[in-house]
């Protein structure tokens, strides 16, 4: 089932907590709805769900509209940020659960709850309560009670904030596993660029009620609309640097980044990633200020007349402090921004 | 570490004065004359110690009516008040808009002493003029002599109570209901729960402890009732004393009869009634919190 908003707006008073979204989920498709805290990403959440009302705009459910319609029957699964799992049930009560309330037969609605249970593997968990499990164990339980009722639409929040960084990563491939395996449309919201870009198909930005691009991971890395988009993906953040274009000419003080580009001269905000430094001979000498290991990385802090900028190489070489190295800028990776920081375009 | 000592003593010594003055001493007291034979108080002569004002007490019907009077109260005017509590409770939490409305109304009688309160519903419950029997014959019904028959005195007095010790236990219940996050009962949503599942898997389940504190509260307070009979039969048990409460027969025997060491002796029972409850309510508690 395919999901479509439009022109979603919610308002609080004259705040206005999501601004006229509009947007497209293709059926069984993962969008990750990314942003930084209080950008209205669980807003959004609860109304695709029907627990908060939107003031004005329409959503559809395949081609049903459904922006007035009851969250009992609106055929979603929802994952809680904290779960909210039933604390004075079993696990496998608390699965059961939708399922009773929909009036299927006990020993029925038991089998399905075994089912899902194997699913999200926590069969051999079923007779504990929700306080004796870990919270990976705790998500797994809300995933399941959101599956066993065979919903079209699936809507997690933040549901890996709580867990350990190895868990995290374990949990976001188990969910986009079970995604693939029940082929369900699926919204997943988190602040946390890196779990979006790893389990999404697409990916919406959101600042301040506003989306600000919907894409497909690699392109909103690559093409970014704006600064903001550009600054919000990518560890280690992207290089934001001042430069003047003169005859054709990027510089950045007296760096000499780029020649021969279309560009009206004037002063530019540019972006440049970390990665896109890389090493070549009679290029220009930047000096190191600092060398950081980060795993299979070096991560350098370079001068560049002045400004400090990072960069990132292979830590097969052996660079220290202090010493000069010549690099250039990877083609079509500067990123340069007008003055609404909108991306003019790609030198 | 003796100066650090003495001074904890000495920040403790006023609590411990008023509570020696005010709670040992009498309870002391009652001990000591609950043993005493023929005690009289105001000249304070006695002729001996025994266990005959225990005798006499245990075996006085009056007594036995006390109880159990005090233990149908118990059975019913607790129970009934917690289930009323409860819903109009969940009611109340529901509703956003309403909340200062029926703040107002359920927190009246906390706040109205029981005295006047009585009055009021002395009248209410009078049998010519009274607001129930005019409610009671609006549906074809006879009226009833609320107040003047001795088989209509106890559930009057229930009605009464009830009514007067739901303020307390909304207030508990109300405590214990934001507590239980919002995200459950919008699970229970997503999930097409019906509203009395929500309340009975979620609601109740959720503030068990308030409910069994409240429980036992209730049957504590129970076996002290004495203000609500005073008032509502204007100093006295009811008709041949058919509503008459163990407080109540205790202050009978002490104030009316003087007969000081058998009013000491029902008091000794009563504390140890209630001491009874208080463990069990702790051990209650103590298991539901594992
Ligand atoms: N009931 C409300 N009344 C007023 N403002 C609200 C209300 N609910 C949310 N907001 C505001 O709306 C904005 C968006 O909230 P929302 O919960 O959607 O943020 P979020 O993107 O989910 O953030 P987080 O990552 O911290 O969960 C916030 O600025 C919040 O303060
Ligand atoms: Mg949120």
């Amino acid at each position: 089932m395919d999901i479509r908003i439009e022109n979603l707006t919610k308002a609080y008073g004259d705040f206005k907590a999501v601004d006229n979204m509009n947007l497209t989920v293709g059926d069984g498709q993962l969008v990750g709805l990314l942003g930084p805290s209080g950008c209205g990403k669980s807003t959004t959440l609860f109304m695709l769900a029907g627990l908060t009302e939107a003031t004005t705009g329409r959503i559809f459910f395949g081609d049903k509209e459904v922006t007035k319609v009851a969250p009992e029957d609106r055929g979603i699964g929802l994952v809680f940020q904290n779960y909210a799992l039933y604390p004075h049930m079993t696990v496998e009560d608390n699965i059961m659960f939708p399922l009773i309330n929909r009036k299927v037969r006990k020993d029925a609605a038991r089998q399905q709850a075994y089912e899902m249970a194997k699913l999200v593997q926590i069969e051999n968990l079923l007779k504990r309560k929700p306080s004796e499990l870990s919270g990976g164990q705790q998500q797994r339980v809300a995933i399941a009670r959101a599956l066993v009722k065979k919903p079209e639409v699936l809507l997690l929040d933040e549901p890996l904030s709580n867990l350990d960084a190895k868990l995290r990563v374990e949990t976001r491939e188990e969910i986009r596993r079970i995604q693939q395996e029940v082929g369900i449309t699926t919204i997943f919201v988190t602040h946390d660029q890196e779990e979006a870009m790893s389990i999404s198909d697409q990916i919406a930005v959101m600042k301040s009620g506003v989306v600000q691009q919907f894409d497909v991971p690699q392109s909103m890395y690559l093409n970014p609309c704006n600064r903001f988009v550009a600054t919000f993906l990518g560890t280690p953040e992207i290089n934001i640097i001042d430069v003047e274009v003169l005859g054709g000419t990027i510089k950045c003080g007296d760096v000499v980044l780029r020649t021969g580009v279309d560009v009206k001269n004037g002063t530019y905000k540019a972006g440049i990633r970390p990665e896109s430094f890389t090493h070549r001979e009679n290029d220009h000498k930047y000096s190191v200020n600092s060398v950081r290991m980060i795993g299979r990385d070096l991560l350098l802090h370079l001068d560049m007349a002045g400004r400090d900028v990072r960069a990132i190489t292979h830590s097969g070489q052996s660079i220290t402090t202090g010493d000069t190295v010549e690099f250039s800028v990877r083609e079509s990776s500067i990123i340069l921004f007008g003055s609404d920081d909108k991306v003019i375009g790609k030198f | 570490m003796e100066k650090k000592s003495m001074k904890g003593w000495l920040y403790l010594l006023p609590a411990l004065i008023i509570i020696t003055v005010f709670t040992l001493y009498p309870l002391i007291r009652a001990f000591s004359m609950s043993i005493m034979l023929d005690y009289d108080m105001i000249h304070n002569t006695f002729t001996g110690y025994g266990l005959e004002n225990y005798q006499k007490v245990l075996s006085d019907k009056s007594f036995h009516k006390a109880l159990g009077n005090t233990t149908i109260y118990a059975v019913v005017v607790v129970p009934c008040s917690i289930i009323l509590s409860l819903l109009i409770a969940a009611m109340i939490n529901g509703t956003k808009k309403t909340k200062g409305l029926f703040q107002t109304i359920y927190f009246l009688p906390y706040v109205t002493s029981v005295i006047a309160i009585g009055i009021v519903w002395s009248w209410i419950y009078n049998s010519r003029y009274g607001l129930l029997n005019s409610i009671i014959s609006f549906f074809g019904f006879d009226p009833i002599e609320w107040l003047n028959k001795p088989k209509y005195a106890l559930p009057a007095l229930i009605i009464f109570a009830v009514w007067k010790s739901m303020a307390f236990n909304i207030m508990v219940f109300l405590a214990g209901l934001q507590t239980i996050p919002k995200e459950i009962y919008d699970a229970a949503k997503v999930d097409s729960t019906p509203r009395w599942r929500v309340f009975l898997r979620i609601t109740v389940p959720g503030i068990a402890p308030m409910i069994v504190y409240s429980y036992i509260m209730g049957i504590i307070s129970a076996f002290k009732v004495y203000n609500e009979v005073y008032s509502l039969y204007g100093g006295k048990a009811g008709p041949a004393d058919s509503a008459i409460t163990v407080v109540y027969y205790i202050w009978k025997k002490f104030y009316q009869s003087f007969k000081y060491g058998e009013a000491a002796a029902a008091a000794v029972i009563l504390f140890f009634i209630i001491l009874a409850f208080t463990m069990v309510q702790k051990l209650v508690r103590k298991f539901l919190s594992r």
